[in-house]
């Protein structure tokens, strides 16, 4: 018998990273399916049997103590979400994507992901940060048209800036305090920099236009990936750094009330729910914001609520966007549609697809006996016990938004009239994750013990009543008043328009600079180049026939000087002015090998005689004036 | 007409004595107004297409 506790553990990471190494030898069919599968099972089982709290394969690196494998509660958790929803992403993306090198992107994207979160010190979760951009840009990269090939490049650059703010941010850290390990930052520029380099993957508002710029043009499947990894390494390195920062709270309601204002306004679908992600951030960011978490630390009660929340509600987003985005997926696969406006009338042609996406729609919305109930309901509780009554509005008007715009997206996709639409039900390997995600929705509304038995703070989650009776009161009654307005004034149906975000302020600025380049800068450096060439040019000529090169240099000050006043003494000037022309060009068609011009030796030596009386001249009055 | 109006009036007067019963009605009622004001403001900048390139 074998003791599991003696087996050494391997960083999930790792399983995805070393296996999308392997794909190429498995070809293009079933085979490689299968072990995309069995690969998917792997990490699950490799999560499951990390035992917390352990820190190991730490290794010494120019004196820097870079540790792979750091488990606790918190780093497990992730762990689990990563990999179940992950795993749920591999087996939809086997009916929809063909190329083996969307695979490794997607596997590589995997296991960085979770090499981040199970990294113990700084430039580890840096080095696994940066390859998280790169591999999920293969993602975007693979749709393979041109609007994806630009939002991928604004996608690369904006996390190219965050990780540079973050390298900053780390290394001002490690300098002024000397500890590497992940953990609280001290005040200052570094503080600002972390801040700024984990606010672009969290999504914080005006660094969130890469979301809903990049991911409805990602791949199907690339973007159901996306959805899970990127955003909530950013919320899980947020909880480990900046937890109990009041006025991140605050960033988390702003972020909540503009992603879901920009989201009602969108048709298409994949936007819609990009915009519901920096939305749902929002939860996340004003719990961790309201928390407490480290090593040793010891929160209140509102404090446990909050951070509790924020990680319940990261782990309930996941099932409940995923399966959106599964399911807008299996509709844009099977109609070709992305708008709202061209769809409608799917829900006879795609039944499971529509019973799915209506549970995750109630999920997300935070109806009652659904996940996002509960999560929402411990995030909001908690703003409540620390009376920042602020939050709690924006928190709630959130949860309207939310509603309003998952009432416009069912009915306008699955329920409103459209008789030409032609569709037929998603291929099983997109129906099964969508179901069983679908299906964990519904468990973890009904029975919210499940999720609360994982928890950082466990004590404190089971303490909390979801169903208690005034909360649930409340909720009905707002989503029955959000229904009813929403059909009675009828004022959120689609429209073929574009709204401009805060990127158009961006993009407005880089065609600004791209033009700038281009013009004005260009046209100096062909400027700097020319004279550059002419002075080149005349030190050649000289060199090799001093007497002409002199005699050209004369004649070129001679028509830059007279050139200015030719035209108002016209007739003093012209002839003189003409004369030095005429001698330019003649001097210039000469060919620069001609014979040498000879002088006689004793005008020779009185040359030489008068350049060095010259220096003495200079050097005498330099001495003098010295 | 006038039934109508005999129960938005008593309404008023349940919610105004009991308000904690009905927050929910109220927040969904807010909330529907802001969204409906807020894309009124927002469709200024906004223009026709189907695609944002």
């Amino acid at each position: 018998m074998i003791d599991i506790s003696s087996v050494p553990n391997i960083p999930p990471g790792f399983i995805f990273i070393f296996g999308a190494a392997l794909i190429p030898l498995f070809g293009k069919g079933r085979v490689r399916d299968f072990y995309l599968v069995i690969l998917a099972a792997l990490g699950l089982i490799s999560v499951w049997f990390l035992r917390e709290p352990q820190t190991a394969w730490s290794f010494s690196v120019s004196g820097f103590g870079l540790i792979f494998l750091q488990v606790d509660r918190l780093s497990q958790i992730m762990g689990y979400i990563f990999a179940i929803a992950g795993g749920g992403a591999i087996i939809y993306s086997l009916s929809t994507v063909k190329e083996n090198g969307h695979h490794i992107c997607a596997l590589l994207y995997m296991g960085s992901a979770l090499g981040a979160v199970f990294a113990g010190d700084f430039f580890t979760l840096y080095i696994f940060w940066e390859m998280m951009a790169f591999s999920s840009l293969g993602l975007i990269w693979y749709s393979r048209t041109e609007r994806a090939t630009n939002a991928g490049m604004r996608y690369i650059l904006f996390h190219l800036f965050g990780g540079c703010a973050l390298l900053g941010g780390i290394i001002i850290h490690y300098m002024n305090t000397g500890v590497i390990t992940v953990g609280p930052i001290e005040s200052g520029i570094g503080y600002f920099l972390l801040l700024i380099g984990i606010g672009v993957n969290a999504a914080f508002i005006p660094l969130h236009t890469w979301l809903p710029d990049s991911y409805p043009k990602a791949t199907i499947a690339g973007t159901i990936f996306l959805s899970i990894f990127t955003t909530k390494t950013g919320i899980y390195v947020l909880a480990r750094t900046f937890s109990g920062v009041e006025a991140v709270a605050y960033i988390g309601g702003a972020m909540c009330l503009y992603g879901v204002i920009f989201a009602i306004l969108q048709n298409d679908v994949r936007k819609l729910l990009s915009y519901h992600i920096v939305s749902q951030l929002g939860y996340m960011v004003a719990g961790v914001g309201m928390g407490a978490m480290g090593v040793g630390v010891i929160g209140t009660v509102a404090e446990e609520m909050a951070i509790n929340g924020s990680i319940a509600h990261l782990f309930n987003n996941l099932l409940f966007k995923t399966t959106l985005f599964m399911c807008m997926g299996a509709v844009i696969y099977r109609t070709g549609k992305n708008n709202l406006t061209e769809l409608g009338g799917l829900a006879r042609k795609m039944p499971i697809t529509m019973i799915t996406c209506v549970i995750a729609a109630l999920s997300i919305s935070g109806v009652i006996f659904f996940n996002g109930y509960v999560s929402k309901g411990m995030v909001i509780h908690a703003a409540e016990l620390k009376e920042m009554h602020l939050l709690v509005l924006a928190l709630t008007l959130g949860s309207v938004g939310t509603l309003i715009s998952f009432i416009k997206l069912t009915y306008f996709a699955f329920f409103s009239k459209n008789e030409n639409i032609e569709a037929k039900e998603a291929p099983l390997p997109m129906l099964v994750p969508m179901c069983v995600t679908a299906f964990l929705c519904v468990a973890i509304g009904l029975f919210p013990k499940l999720l609360y038995g994982i928890l950082p703070f466990k004590e404190a989650a089971l303490d909390y009543r979801a169903y208690e009776a005034a909360h649930t009161l409340g909720v009905v009654e707002l989503v029955l008043m959000t229904v009813f307005l929403f059909f009675m004034i009828g004022y959120f149906a689609p429209h073929e328009k574009i709204t401009y975000d805060i990127d158009y302020l961006y993009r407005k600025a880089g065609r600004g600079f791209i033009w700038l380049c281009e013009n004005p800068i260009v046209s100096f450096a062909i400027a700097v180049e020319k004279i550059v060439l002419r002075i080149a040019d005349f030190f050649v000529r000289f060199s090799k026939n001093p007497l002409r090169g002199t005699r050209m240099m004369m004649d070129m000050i001679g028509v830059a000087l007279l050139k200015p006043f030719v035209f108002v003494f016209n007739l003093l000037i012209q002839p003189v002015y003409k004369h030095y022309e005429r001698d330019l060009e003649e001097v210039k068609m000469r060919p620069v090998e001609e014979p040498m011009e000879r002088m006689s030796i004793g005008t020779g030596v009185l040359l030489v005689l008068l350049f060095f009386a010259l220096y003495l001249i200079a050097m005498f009055i330099h001495g003098w004036l010295a | 007409m006038m039934v109508c109006v005999v129960l938005g009036v008593s309404a008023v007067f349940v919610f105004a004595g009991h308000s904690e019963y009905f927050i929910g009605f109220l927040y969904g009622a807010i909330g529907v107004g802001l969204f409906m004001v807020m894309a009124k403001i927002l469709s200024l900048i906004q223009k026709e297409g189907k695609q944002d390139d």
